[in-house]
């Protein structure tokens, strides 16, 4: 059971956005660009609004999708932290988050992207949020 | 150790030269007279790598030229992946083998070095006299085995998973270089610190996981032409050529890839086998060196 949900845009008031990672190919598989696509309707939706999860520490992130001209849409994407307007980020926080987010995304793609490769190569690469 | 990203390295002794490529700000060495050598790294590292080869060739008469490749190093490194394709990077070695009026020219390549060196050498004839390979390839396919694999090279670059695991926390330059070294103890305090001080924020390493998407693994890559092509025009070559490869390398295996440019460049001497994985000058740098310059040296009559 995946520990991030989609949710509904929040009262953007007294928040701001903390960049925390661009994705500027994200049809280098497509696979994941499709279930980008599915999971936020983005066919009807286009560039109307961005999309919102909830992470495992109830933060939510906004995902921020972003086209080219001559490119399938979303071409790209950014992900940033919702934040209280001047509080700063907790890095150790948002990584973990990160991570189940990027668990949520494999998870979803599916087929021969599986959750158990990308916890391996998490560990593999010693990243503190896999172990 | 800790190292910051414009600290003097250890053994690179040499002047930073800058030029402009491109558009582009690119860093690189300039040392020594004599015919010229040109040493070109990959992903993801810097001339650094070819710290300990620049002496033996210096030691022997040769210029030797070492940029760091655009995106890596001490040059300027683009902060958008559109603005990295393998035709732009063998162009930045057009345009400083024209700057500096190279000619007469050994182009040296590993990993990236090898596509960016090779489609350089191959648009630019006139400049080029030789050529040493190692631990790269020059064809649209097979891929290597490794980067079939989705766990971990495909997983490790896949959207999104590339930006937070080579971005955010440097896989490749840190954990990725140390596994591909034979002795991984002396890189990790020696080495990998002053890798991980060249690429020293997330931004700065964009590259390091969008070379992996320009590796071809099927017909629609984008890069299947250019490596069609150069697998083509290299195989026509004459250019006395030297091949040197990792023993112990587990990507670009000895026995499938060093056989392949045997089989495409038959004059070729080599492959002569070192101690090394992919990143074989940091096990066997100085080695390499002599033997480059043994090879030069004979091409220039001597008995070396």
């Amino acid at each position: 059971m995946s520990e991030v949900s989609i949710v509904p845009a929040p009262d953007l008031s007294g928040l701001r956005r903390a960049f925390l990672l661009a994705e500027d190919r994200v049809g280098h598989y497509p696979e994941f660009r499709d279930f980008l696509a599915r999971a936020f309707d983005l066919d009807a939706k286009g560039l109307a609004e961005p999309g919102y999860l909830r992470a495992p520490s109830g933060g939510v992130y906004v995902l921020v999708f972003i086209g080219r001209s001559g490119e399938l849409f979303p071409a790209g994407v950014e992900i940033s932290a919702l934040l209280p307007a001047l509080a700063p980020l907790d890095e150790d926080v948002a990584d973990r988050d990160l991570w189940a987010i990027l668990r949520w995304v494999i998870e979803g793609v599916g087929g021969e992207w599986r959750i158990e490769d990308l916890d391996a190569t998490g560990r593999l690469y010693r990243i503190g949020a896999a172990t | 150790m800790r190292a910051a990203e414009n600290d003097a390295p250890p053994d690179w002794p040499y002047e930073t030269r800058h030029a402009r490529v491109n558009g582009w700000r690119m860093a690189y060495i300039d040392e020594g007279e004599g015919k010229p050598v040109l040493l070109l790294h990959g992903n993801p590292s810097w001339g650094w790598l070819w710290r300990k080869t620049v002496p033996p060739l210096l030691a022997a008469g040769c210029r030797v030229i070492v940029p760091d490749q655009i995106g890596f190093g001490r040059s300027e490194k683009p902060t958008r992946e559109h603005a990295h394709t393998l035709d732009g990077h063998a162009a930045n070695l057009a345009a400083l083998a024209a700057r500096l009026d190279l000619r007469d020219l050994t182009v040296v390549c590993q990993d990236w070095g090898g596509p960016t060196g090779l489609t350089f050498a191959l648009s630019n004839p006139e400049r080029v006299r030789a050529l040493t390979i190692m631990s790269t390839w020059a064809w649209p396919e097979p891929a290597a085995e490794f980067h079939t694999r989705i766990f971990p090279w495909r997983m490790m670059h896949a959207p999104l998973v590339g930006p937070y695991l080579l971005g955010r926390h440097a896989a490749l330059v840190g954990r990725g270089m140390y596994l591909s070294v034979v002795d991984r103890e002396r890189f990790r305090h020696e080495a990998q610190p002053v890798y991980e001080a060249a690429l020293p924020d997330a931004s700065s390493r964009l590259l390091t996981w969008t070379w992996p998407r320009w590796i071809p693994l099927g017909r629609d890559a984008r890069a299947y032409e250019r490596f069609a092509w150069l697998e083509r025009e290299l195989q026509k070559t004459t250019w006395p050529t030297l091949l040197i490869w990792g023993r112990e390398d587990e990507v670009f295996d000895a026995e499938t890839f060093a056989t392949r440019f045997k089989a495409m460049l038959p004059h070729a001497e080599g492959p002569h086998l070192v101690t090394g994985r992919h990143f074989l000058q940091e096990d066997s740098g100085a080695e390499i060196g002599v033997m480059i310059a043994g090879f030069l040296g004979r091409l220039d009559g001597g008995a070396a």
